[in-house]
């Protein structure tokens, strides 16, 4: 088993460093693979080294870092509550991002700073969690469903707030705020990216210290005390982690649905429940599928891109639907 | 001692003059990131220069054949840099992601304003004549405008006001208030706009049929203009159907002209709302 899940890791880690190659090589202006490596060797200088290397390379290290987040965050979220339609954003946490994204368009904030937008989003997304950690984590008792549905009362409250901006203001705001919630890669700005790129990678660390507890987490919350395990801090910890997370890759990039759902899922399917393995499949086959829909998104009706999200909910989706069809053709036969 | 100058001079001279050069060079490949600014260009006798415009961008006919480097919201970063611009004129919806990261690439970005009256539009043609190194030309086209619009007002001082309602959007209904440029169409054609708020608004029916409006000016944005009309004709009372008065106007004129169209709509708008006037 433990073999097994190590081979299916480097298996992954291939395809991630193909699918990045793929889609270094492709876009709206052909250049081929070979004056690519030759680019890389000559240096910066020319228009074509700009779009390799300025363009697109650091939108495939964004879409590395927020599929990644956006999958770990769904495996430890669906492992703590036990319940696989949670998925990072039921939680309330990107409908407070987008909230304070669109108060600050309407504000007209984002036209004095523009990185005030990606700030209004994690206030948003700040303020939810801190709320949800209030009203549910203050008694040390933690009952994971209150927090499940508060989170998904504050999706709804926030929604409607957004909608209800929607409606008050001019077009120009309006285009800025559907934009923002449609969710793009098309972050620009290298602090941002390597922020985000940090925080992925240190969630991911930090999920490791409690690999096990996701396991025994598994068995129901009484039998994973009975093995010892401190089952509130746990809870606590594990919220914070992912809220963070997701605060960060909705302030960054805004609501990329899908990947968070269905990515874990799927590998559960294959590489099995053990969380030593799963948390780290999970984040590179998010990474490798966000990077993969992005290219098509970015590719497809070249010059035109298509929202991202578009890509990860057909080709997801379709995908998930055909696995599982083929999967109860097979129980039956 | 002589070489020794000569040599510090073209010391210096290699130093100042590529930045020199820079600012005096007149923008031979231009990138128009907005459907008016591209008009503009055209009209400037500039089309030859643009290299690259939205797919926004459908008028004149030429501009149909320009390159393509995205919608007016999101432009294709690589696209723009492979075509190698001296200037990429951007507008207010141009996604300020992609002005930051063309600048961070040394391309040099021009903001230019979204014109909200007619004087915006003058001045934003005038930016673009300096620009592409047509201003008396742009100065030309400006005073025969205004020329004309001056003449337009002046047949119209006896006129009497007409009440007015402008529909933009169907299911549901949206209108256009103040601070529009239909809403300034109505003003200078002798009209009086039935809704006083401002911009581009939700609008109910029944508000509509109370107002009663002499005249009714559809502008079919993405529906059809002339089932918006017949639905209109269901409601006999109303003035304007009685005498039709209702209108359809192309919403690329009413929304996004130049000056030249700015000095076209104005006429047609007149005739809709005073035909006893010939302009």
């Amino acid at each position: 088993m433990k073999l097994n899940g190590i081979f299916w890791l480097m298996i992954l880690g291939t395809a991630l460093v193909i699918v990045m190659l793929f889609s270094l090589s492709v876009g709206a202006v052909r250049i081929s693979p070979q004056r690519i490596i030759a680019l890389f060797f000559q240096g910066p200088g020319s228009s074509e080294y700009s779009i390799i290397f300025d363009i697109r390379l650091p939108r495939i290290i964004l879409g590395f870092a927020i599929g990644g987040a956006l999958s770990l965050a769904g495996v430890i979220l669906q492992g703590l509550f036990r319940n696989p339609l949670v998925e990072p954003y039921t939680l309330g946490i990107s409908g407070g991002a987008a909230l304070g994204v669109s108060l600050n368009i309407v504000l007209g904030l984002a036209a004095v700073s523009r990185l005030s937008l990606p700030l209004s989003g994690f206030l948003g997304a700040a303020a939810v969690i801190g709320f949800l950690y209030l009203a549910n984590f203050r008694r040390g008792m933690v009952n994971l469903q209150g927090l499940l549905l508060n989170g998904v009362m504050i999706s709804f409250i926030a929604s409607s707030l957004v909608m209800l901006l929607l409606s008050l203001t001019s077009t120009e705001s309006l285009q800025g705020i559907i934009f923002w919630i449609m969710g793009s890669l098309g972050e620009t700005d290298g602090t941002l990216i390597k922020a985000m790129l940090a925080v992925s990678l240190a969630v991911l660390a930090l999920s490791y210290m409690f690999c096990l507890h996701l396991n025994a987490f598994a068995l129901g919350e009484e039998e994973a005390l009975h093995l010892g395990i401190p089952v509130e801090r746990t809870k606590q910890m594990l919220f914070l982690m992912t809220g963070i997370l997701v605060g960060f890759c909705v302030s960054v990039a805004g609501v990329i649905g899908f990947i968070g759902l269905v990515v874990p899922h799927f590998m559960r399917k294959v590489v099995g429940h053990d969380h030593r393995i799963l948390l780290m499949a999970s984040f590179l086959a998010g990474a490798i599928f966000l990077i993969f829909c992005d290219t098509i998104a970015r590719t497809i009706i070249a010059p035109l891109e298509l929202p991202v999200g578009v890509i990860t909910g057909i080709a997801g989706g379709s995908v998930f639907v055909y696995a599982f069809a083929r999967e109860r053709g097979q129980t039956h036969a | 001692m002589n070489i020794k100058h000569s040599i510090l001079l073209i010391l210096a001279l290699s130093f100042f003059f590529p930045a020199a050069l820079a600012q005096t060079k007149p923008v031979e490949r231009i990138i128009s990131l907005g459907p008016v600014i591209t008009e503009d260009l055209f009209l400037l006798s500039s089309g030859d220069k643009l290299v690259g415009c939205t797919t926004f961008c459908q008028r004149p006919e030429a501009a149909k054949h320009k390159e393509k480097v995205g919608s007016v919201q999101e432009i294709n970063l690589e696209k723009v840099v492979s075509l190698k611009p001296d200037v990429v004129l951007a507008t207010e919806l141009t996604d300020p992601r992609a002005k930051e990261k063309l600048r961070a690439l040394g391309i040099r970005v021009v903001d230019i304003p979204n014109a909200k009256n007619f004087n915006d539009i003058c001045s934003v043609f005038l930016k673009l004549g300096q620009l592409v190194g047509q201003e008396p030309l742009a100065r030309a086209i400006i005073a025969q405008t205004k020329k004309k619009v001056d003449e337009l007002k002046g047949k119209l001082k006896n006129a009497e006001k007409t009440k007015v309602f402008v529909q933009v959007g169907s299911d549901p209904l949206v209108t256009v208030g103040g601070d529009t440029f239909a809403n300034d169409f109505i003003e200078l054609a002798g009209g009086v706009n039935i809704v006083t708020q401002k911009g581009y608004l939700q609008y109910s029916r029944e508000q509509v049929l109370a107002s009663d409006p002499d005249v009714m000016i559809i502008s079919s944005m993405g529906f059809d203009g002339q089932k918006e009309v017949q639905n209109w004709e269901e409601f006999k009372t109303l003035r304007a159907i009685t005498r039709h008065r209702i209108f359809i106007i192309d919403q690329y004129l009413l929304c996004a002209p130049t000056p030249v169209s700015f000095a076209e709509t104005l006429k047609t708008v007149i005739q809709d709302l005073h035909p006893e006037i010939r302009p």
